[in-house]
């Protein structure tokens, strides 16, 4: 093999590769984090509260107006022009205290914070990734420090420090435990690990850097907790009674009944300082939160699409086909990024008829699943998707104008939806009866008795003894929880059953199973089927029409026997000469070179014609529309002029040997 | 045959399940017998449960054996006392791990992924020395530019790109046996085939051997020069990877093959289906484990294990039923599936 074969299929560094919001996700820490501290408003707003206090706690000499201590005023001043928030029944300025007071409650925060996230640290990751004793010992020794601290006769800064650091400790590390527990199974450690690396280093370089976020979390979470709890225990008198802090000026407000005096000030000015602080780390915290999942900000999509964006040509063929049960017309769905929309389905259009198997094939991030939810309805969080237009007739009925009301009378009574993974979409913790109950109850008002027999009946029809209803999914092997996820869909024998990529978590064996079961099941029970796949030779013997998508949009849609014989569009050419075969003589393959676009900045005109062996000037000046070329819809200029003559693109699609 | 560059013997590894009284056994791998020679991609052909990935967990020491031996170099790995020894075969025999948004720590650049590998192993390369090394396999690996590559995290990677760091991960180390387990199986079809490519091209180059783990019969035949299928922890059938595929010898072979998808040969749907499932071997008796589900089952399969025994040339299959074809009793044809690609 050559080494041009090799670099072929790199793409260009300009196009980074995973979709838009999972790609936030995994951002580093760094240059970004300032961007997006600078857009959040939570952030800034946190930012310059606790930046307002850490000035009054390193400069209070240079801020306050008076020596907070001096008792030289007139007791139980109101509020004037020399003492702001008036002066205390020993005759101390109030403004002063509080401005001193600030540096005790900002030491507790961080040095508690820190404290708490350390032992968190310790104790949370240690123990889950070494497991066993040191879990133990570990959370049996910490409690005692509390005891042997409280002991201490003088409850000064460092006590309080200690305590609350002992006490703060434990929520952040259950935290940190159960997320190092899953992590534990991720690959990178293992991949540490067979690297020849000590634990040690596991734990400190591959494991921490990765919880950053909870890691910061707990420090913030604990200086909360810390400005709270310091405050509480010295207002009850729990602190050392000469310290400066709110605490304690809270304290002698108490004592000296400053509420019904004219002091009014000087008992909720430490309150509201508290308050000031406390909402600083809070805001914080709910800044880094979103920051570092994004999915929790809400953001808004633009209903108008730049409408002189390049957008899909679609040819209408006159209308649907009479026995048609779905028909969609110029389908655009969009996500919103913080680049802007992105499409992920330009004006497809599509129809189904009446117990025919559809299938719809394309690589990772061409829309294709996209395309499905939208049809059933269930775009929505996490599939942050929006219709922009576009109709989908189901039995004649546009399921974009109904209301999720309506819609549920549709959805799994008339079309149902068969998911990706059946162990995410079942229930893992709900026996297979108790589903199925659900099911039918939220759908309709069969008695329990009519629920039995239906449940049982649909899991005959799928192969699985009646007696899994008592069965929990993770007592299922992968093939039967397909099954029973196909059972499921089945209870109210609807007309159009939708699947993502059932089998992808499947081996060869029980994936071809399934996949004669359920062309079995449509023969016999008559539904049609919308089958999402990213393997096109999975639906070469099941589906009776393609649909090929590229970079949302249509690329090629016709006969499937036509098209396995005969494909027309480069793309679906390159497809299906993609992956090598068993049967036949051995040929070195080259695949696609690239990857699909950033549907964020898709190409000008034909999406595919950076990947393309055929590409022509004129194909990156406009999107070529849909032809009818022998009843097959092909985007592709070749076939501009109708059938192309034969053997004209034989060689092109072996790639470079 | 080359000689051996790994070899295990009587390779067993048992798990303990459920609670600590009512103990029992998961038999995850029994008594696999299985070379590797210098510069040979080997296929491990099996469904998931059969016990495939743990023999690549074994041969990478993530776990020990319950019995058996595993000789490098002919030299055995229990023998290995230091830690050094146990680094230099770390080195020796890096791992390339299936889920490729996984396996890259995401909060590293790829540089700091591939450096370190190459900072525990190579400890003599200074800093920049390591930076070249770096910017080398990535180009291996066909990312490039790779200087640019390597200061990329890898969320900014498609998950093909991200299988090659995989691949660049285990290079840096100068390895003599890649052990790839399932690494073309989570990503888009149209990209596998460049994984594929890559496996071959870097045995070409770098001379390279690979224990390639799969479930995809048609991916091993592209790439292997052998073929090994396992079932339920067993080793079932071995042999050259065109004489296995073209004539297979055990059912179960035969089953895997015919589940195969593909558009080039016509439909078959009155084919019995298999609604079958690899089973979890506890506590297993004598037998073939096959048995239940194998349309050929004679008496002798339910209380006699079969051994693996020699059909043909080169060619080894555990089964009672099975018999050599005249094909495969010629010595020739061997030899040129051996050469064939």
């Amino acid at each position: 093999m050559s080494a041009q074969a090799m670099t072929a299929t790199v793409e260009p560094a300009t196009t980074p590769g995973p979709d838009p919001p999972l790609a936030e996700a995994r951002r580093g820490f760094g240059a970004d984090l300032w961007r997006a501290v600078g857009r959040n408003r939570k952030a800034l707003a946190g930012l310059i509260l606790l930046g307002f206090f850490l000035v009054l706690a390193v400069f209070p000499g240079q801020v306050a107006p008076h020596d907070p201590n001096a008792e030289v005023y007139q007791p139980a001043l109101g509020p004037s022009a020399h003492h702001w928030f008036g002066t205390t029944a020993y005759g101390q300025d109030v403004l002063s205290q509080l401005i001193w007071g600030t540096r005790q409650s900002v030491i507790i925060a961080f040095a508690v914070g820190g404290l708490a996230t350390a032992l968190a640290v310790l104790i949370g990751v240690s123990a889950a990734y070494l497991g066993g004793i040191a879990d133990g010992v570990l959370s049996l020794v910490f409690p005692l420090i509390i005891v042997i601290a409280a002991y201490e006769k003088n409850s000064g800064l460092f006590t309080l420090v200690v305590v609350l650091g002992a006490l703060g400790w434990s929520y952040g590390a259950r935290q940190l435990r159960s997320q190092t527990l899953s992590l534990r199974t991720r690959d990178f450690l293992e991949s540490a690990r067979v690297r020849g690396e000590r634990k040690s280093y596991v734990i400190v370089f591959e494991i921490l850097p990765t919880m950053t976020s909870l890691i910061v979390a707990t420090f913030l979470g604990g200086a909360l907790y810390a400005v709270l709890a310091a405050a509480g225990l010295q207002f009850i008198g729990l602190g050392d009674p000469n310290s400066q802090s709110w605490g304690t000026m809270l304290y002698w407000a108490e004592n000296n009944e400053a509420l019904g005096a004219n002091m009014v000030l000087w008992a909720i000015m430490p309150g509201i300082c508290v308050a000031g602080l406390g909402a600083a780390f809070a805001l914080l915290n709910y800044a880094f939160d979103e920051i570092s999942n994004p999915a929790l900000r809400m953001r808004r999509l633009d209903r108008q699409i730049d409408t002189a964006r390049n957008e899909a040509p679609v040819r209408r063929d006159g209308p649907p086909e009479p026995d048609g049960i779905l028909a969609v017309r110029g389908l655009t769905v969009a996500y919103a990024s913080d680049d802007g929309p992105v499409v992920a389905v330009d004006n497809v259009d599509l129809d189904v008829g009446r117990g025919e198997f559809l299938g719809i094939v394309g690589e990772s991030g061409c829309g294709k699943s996209t395309l499905l939810y939208a049809i059933a309805r269930l775009l929505g969080p996490p599939f942050a998707g929006q219709i922009m237009k576009g109709e989908i007739l189901f039995q004649g009925r546009d399921l974009v104008a109904l209301t999720e009301r309506q819609l549920r009378h549709v959805r799994w009574r008339e079309f149902s939806v068969v998911m990706q993974s059946a162990m995410n979409a079942l229930n893992p913790v709900l026996s297979i009866r108790a589903q199925m109950r659900d099911a039918c109850k939220a759908h309709s008002n069969l008695t329990a008795k009519a629920i039995e027999e239906r449940s049982k009946e649909v899991l005959r029809l799928v192969s699985i003894d009646p007696l899994h209803l008592d069965s929990y999914p993770h007592q299922l092997s992968g093939g039967m929880r397909q099954r029973a996820m196909i059972a499921m869909a089945l209870l109210f024998t609807p007309d159009l059953i939708i699947m993502d990529e059932p089998t992808s978590a499947l081996d060869v064996v029980a994936q071809r199973s399934l996949m004669v079961q359920i062309k079995e099941l449509q023969h016999k029970l008559g539904f049609a089927v919308v089958f999402v796949t990213h393997d096109m030779s999975l639906v070469s013997h099941f589906s009776d029409r393609v649909l090929v998508m590229y970079a949302a949009q249509v690329a090629e849609f016709g006969k499937t026997r036509q098209i396995f014989e005969h494909a027309r569009h480069p793309y679906t050419r390159a497809l299906l000469d993609a992956f090598p075969s068993i049967h036949g003589p051995k040929v070195h393959l080259a695949g696609i070179p690239g990857t699909p676009p950033d549907l964020s900045r898709p190409p000008a005109g034909c999406r595919f014609a950076p990947r393309c062996p055929h590409v022509m000037p004129r194909c990156t000046s406009a999107v070529p529309p849909l032809f009818n070329v022998e009843r097959d819809l092909v985007r592709c200029v070749l076939y501009e002029n109708g059938e192309l003559p034969e053997g004209a693109l034989a060689t092109a699609s072996q790639g470079a040997v | 045959m080359t000689e051996p560059l790994l070899r295990t013997e009587g390779l067993t590894r048992h798990f303990r399940v459920g609670k600590l009284l009512s103990g029992q056994t998961l038999h995850a791998v029994d008594d696999v017998d299985l070379t590797i020679g210098r510069g040979e991609i080997v296929a491990l052909v099996g469904e998931s449960g059969s016990g495939k990935s743990t023999i690549a967990r074994l041969l990478a020491r993530v776990y020990k054996p319950t019995s058996g031996e595993i000789y490098f170099e002919g030299k055995p790995l229990s023998g290995m006392r230091s830690r050094r020894q146990r680094l230099a075969y770390c080195s020796d025999v890096p791992m390339v791990f299936q889920d490729p948004y996984s396996s890259i720590n995401p909060a590293y650049r790829i540089a700091h992924a591939i450096g370190r590998g190459v900072r525990l192993h190579r400890r003599g390369l200074g800093h920049k020395g390591r930076r070249l090394e770096v910017e080398q396999v990535l180009d291996a690996v066909g990312l490039v530019p790779s200087g640019a590559a390597a200061r990329k995290f890898p969320y900014e990677l498609s998950g093909g790109q991200r299988q090659r760091v995989g691949f660049a991960q285990a290079l840096a180390f100068r390895p003599k046996l890649i052990i790839a387990d399932e690494p073309v199986s989570m990503l888009d079809v149209s990209i596998r085939i460049g994984i594929l490519n890559l496996m071959s091209e870097l045995r070409e180059r770098e001379g390279v051997s690979f224990l390639y783990i799969t479930h995809d019969v048609a991916s091993a035949r592209y790439i292997a020069d052998r073929v090994l299928v396992m079932y339920a922890g067993h080793l079932v059938e071995e042999g050259p990877t065109e004489a296995v595929l073209q004539r297979p010898k055990h059912p179960y072979t035969q089953l895997l093959l015919s589940a195969v998808p593909d558009p080039r040969a016509e439909l078959r749907l009155s084919d019995k289906t298999d609604v079958g499932e690899p089973p979890k071997v506890i506590d297993p008796g004598e037998g073939c484990r096959f048995q239940p589900r194998c349309p050929f089952a004679i008496e002798r399969c339910e209380v006699e294990t079969p051994r693996l025994r020699p059909i043909g040339v080169h060619r080894l299959v555990a089964c009672h039923v099975a018999e050599a074809d005249a094909e495969d009793l010629h010595p020739d044809d061997a030899h040129l599936a051996l050469t064939d690609s």
